[in-house]
């Protein structure tokens, strides 16, 4: 076919550009909280999201958000500090300290200022923000929203940039990211309700997508996290970091793998194997249910895989020692999610959960003010790795990274901008016209591989490969498996044409890059002989810090092949020890 | 089980319905049998989603004549007496298809709002109905140091109406909204009450006179259809109520 210069094969119209001067893909908490920073600063801002910012997955962001306020101390007295231990030690020496010790030196002031803003937090009965124990934290220093922190969080901060007049762009699912001249001047969407693609020109780009929990099988995860601003980077050859490591939550609902808060067992829920027995005190007997994530999930999963588990292989959260009241007050969604989606009352029955994907460490390589390799490209949020979660992440530190480091990045990019240059506007519309042919080569292709069973095999892959536990065998089979996965994904092809909403062509685009990022956990989890953290070798069971205490960094070589390099940790405030609960 | 769905794309002379058999499991979420038929029958079925955890209230449709989440609203379950919801009438719950209750479900985009593909509609007027309450915590000035204390039972008073996840299926139910395009309706005005009830805010208690009109407090009829709706348990007639009982206090003070 032959293309007019200025118009689109897809569509036959000129291609749309829009001009801002920061463009932030990702509307959830980090997304927002850097639009907010930069709107306040007079920045001409736009976010750019593939649903509305309120359909995010900060959203159903439960247990809470860590602070040390100190305001449930008794005798001894929370502080900063305490806050960072706790996080590097739960990380198992991986995060770099410099960018922990800002998080939890930023904390109280980030929470505050969601509360100044009109967040609605639980309270203790002195009018306190209220604050709940959390695992492997010294103090109880989650502070709460009954058990719906992230849909506060993210509605205030909704109503916040909205009054500031940030401009959205809904339903707009970004395709490249539009580079010229060595540096990012922002990216090309698909628009989906009218199947367009649109060009975003801006001196500076910021990726705030979230996480990629959907390559598994079993997630906690959103439908909608499935990496794509971490695929973004990778397709401009910007390395990925610590891709490794990737959370499961201890405690998802048998079944649908919906989120149980950790909260629930920092309200004093326990967790029983068929025999009734509190299993935990076989494996963090001090800390017990409040042992890390990654401690706990794998407690729970040698139980099932010894036959203590339930028929299908699940455990019991049992909270029916807390009370109606309690439940009521402070875990209220808990009690109806296990009602809407397992049909039980926790009040009076014990609820069957085991572990599921939930977050991801590893991420876009970003340095501690939130910046790419590639000029005008930053990151934040989860799908960011600075690293502040190392090799697992302590609960109610996601929230708390999203807000600090949605910030901090703000700020770097509003310093950065003066010096920030834009190619020819005849670049992007180039771009953009290139886009839209590859959108067409997918139409046209036929039918070919069905995409959806393409992803399938993929997410029983990572689980099966690159679950809670993994060995060197299985997991270089599963790589030959993902990257076949990836030449078949390359032969399907995508029905309906020039279609309004057209879901096979998004999910297409997605699963594209879902491939890409399983390929990057594999290549990592193969290069890293040793156990730290979420990433537990059978092969390999100890941490072995003369030869691994490094982050891992993986990209594209000039094959197109993913290799790994590696990075120095961050040390200095905390000696490196061993990891005991 | 069966699903009768709604489909229309634009240019189309009128919508039509499209009858799918899909293989019920135990515990299949009306979201979960979409998925299945757009993935396994009809690649241009639409519909929104995100979370299928009844958090992001993204999938908020009409599922057997009731706005719901799809991702909460279980199929083996629609048929039991005690999840039935009776509302007061209004036209979209007019039934103009040939559909059987007892076999198949009837899948229709949320009411009131512009159709766009299908199950998708343009919410659009629903947002700026939203904005046009003043969203926003105004509060006094100076800031305290730390964070404002409050009263936990302030909290509670005020949870009731900020766990509104904006799904619209109040909107979609509301007969006021239906017939009165000036209507800000439940989500908005419940969204004004929580504000209004903030006891942080610069001048807490104000904000109800904004919509002291008859396209705002006064227009509400109490069918009461948002809270039954509500898949967040918020009650929009009951701050409605509340609402226009302090205004008729204060016009008795001022009197």
């Amino acid at each position: 076919m032959t293309v007019q210069p200025g118009t689109l094969p897809c569509t036959g119209v000129t291609p749309v550009i829009h001009r801002h001067d920061l463009i932030i893909i990702g509307g959830g908490l980090a997304g927002l909280r850097a639009a907010y920073e930069a709107v306040s600063a007079g920045i001409n801002v736009a976010v750019i999201s593939k649903v509305h910012p309120l359909r995010s997955h900060s959203v159903a962001a439960q247990g809470g958000i860590n602070a040390a306020l100190g305001n449930a101390d008794t005798t001894a007295h929370d502080s900063w500090e305490a806050h960072a231990f706790d996080t590097v030690k739960g990380s198992d020496y991986l995060a770099d300290q410099d960018a922990v010790a800002i998080m939890c030196r930023e904390a109280p002031a980030a929470v505050i200022e969601l509360e100044h803003m009109g967040c609605v937090f639980s309270r203790d009965d002195a009018g306190h923000i209220a604050q709940r124990p959390f695992g492997g934290a010294g103090y109880p220093r989650t502070c709460y929203a009954s058990d719906r922190t992230g849909h506060n969080l993210l509605h205030t901060l909704y109503q916040q940039v909205t009054a500031k007049g940030v401009t959205f762009y809904e339903e707009y699912f970004v395709i490249s990211l539009f580079t010229a001249g060595g540096s990012c001047a922002g990216c090309t969407a698909l628009c989906i309700p009218d199947g367009t693609i649109a060009g975003f020109f801006a001196k500076a780009t910021l990726l705030a997508t979230g996480g990629f929990g959907r390559i598994y099988e079993r997630s906690t995860n959103a439908l909608i996290n499935t990496g794509d601003g971490l695929h973004l980077a990778l397709e401009a050859s910007v390395p990925l970091k610590d891709m490794e490591f990737v959370q499961f939550h201890p405690t998802s609902l048998y079944g649908t793998n919906i989120l149980i808060t950790e909260g629930a067992r920092g309200e004093g829920a326990v967790l029983l194997n068929k025999n009734g027995e509190r299993f935990m005190k076989h494996y963090a007997p001090g800390a017990m249910e409040l042992a890390p994530r990654d401690v706990v999930a794998r407690a729970i999963e040698t139980e099932i895989r010894e036959g203590r588990g339930f028929p299908g292989g699940s455990v019991h959260l049992d909270l029916t020692s807390l009370g109606e009241p309690l439940i009521n007050e402070r875990l209220p969604g808990i009690r109806q999610i296990a009602l809407d989606f397992s049909g039980i009352d926790p009040v009076s029955t014990p609820v069957p959960v085991q572990p599921a994907q939930h977050y991801s460490m590893g991420g876009i390589d970003v340095d501690i003010a939130g910046r790419t390799r590639l000029p005008g490209l930053y990151a934040a949020g989860e799908c960011a790795c600075v690293s502040v979660h190392g090799a697992n992440r302590l609960g109610g530190n996601s929230l708390l990274d999203t807000l600090v480091f949605g910030k901090l990045t703000a700020e770097t990019i509003i310093s950065d901008l003066p010096d920030l240059d834009l190619p020819e506007p005849t670049a992007i519309e180039e771009a953009v016209i290139e886009e839209d042919r590859r959108i067409v080569s997918l139409y046209s292709k036929g039918p070919g591989e069905n995409i959806y069973q393409v992803r399938d095999a993929l997410k029983k892959t990572m689980v099966e490969n690159f679950g809670v536990y993994r060995n060197g065998p299985s997991m270089e089979a599963g790589l030959i498996e993902i990257l076949s996965l990836r030449d078949r994904c390359h032969r399907a092809g995508v029905p309906l044409l020039q279609t309004p909403f057209n879901l096979p062509l998004v999910h297409f685009l997605e699963i594209l890059g879902m491939v890409r990022i399983a390929e990057t956990v594999a290549r990592c989890a193969i290069a890293r002989n040793e156990s730290r953290g979420s990433h537990a070798r059978r092969d390999y069971p100890v941490r072995d810090d003369d030869h691994f205490l490094h982050h891992s960094l993986a990209a594209p070589d000039s094959n197109d092949t993913i290799t790994v390099r590696t990075s120095p940790v961050n040390l200095g405030m905390f000696p490196v020890k061993e990891r005991v609960y | 089980m069966k699903f009768r769905v709604f489909r229309y794309t634009q240019g189309d002379d009128a919508p039509h319905y499209d009858v799918f058999e899909t293989r019920g499991v135990p515990g299949m979420s009306v979201l979960a049998a979409l998925t299945t038929i757009q993935e396994q029958q009809d690649p241009g079925l639409s519909f929104r989603s995100s979370c299928r955890g009844a958090a992001c209230g993204a999938c908020a449709m009409l599922i057997n004549k009731v706005p719901r989440l799809a991702c909460r609203t279980q199929v083996n379950e629609l048929a039991d007496e005690k999840n039935q919801v009776h509302l007061s009438p209004y036209p979209a719950l007019e039934v103009d298809t040939p559909w059987d209750p007892a076999t198949e479900v009837l899948v229709e985009p949320l009411p009131h709002l512009p159709l766009l593909k299908d199950l998708i509609v343009n919410m659009t007027a629903f947002f700026d109905f939203l904005q046009s309450v003043d969203p926003v915590f105004r509060p006094g000035d100076p800031l305290p140091g730390k964070e404002f204390r409050m009263e936990p039972d302030a909290v509670r008073k005020l949870e009731r109406f900020t766990n509104c996840v904006l799904c619209g299926a109040c909107f979609g139910a509301c007969p006021v909204n239906s017939r009165n395009p000036e209507y800000p309706g439940p989500a908005a005005l419940a969204t004004l009450y929580r504000f209004h009830i903030d006891p942080r805010e610069r001048d807490p208690g104000s904000r109800i006179t904004s919509a002291d009109t008859g396209s705002g407090w006064w227009a509400c009829e109490f069918h009461a259809n948002c809270t039954r709706v509500c898949p967040k348990g918020v009650p929009p007639s009951v701050a409605i109520d509340q609402a226009r009982k302090e205004l008729k206090t204060k016009r008795g003070a001022g009197r």
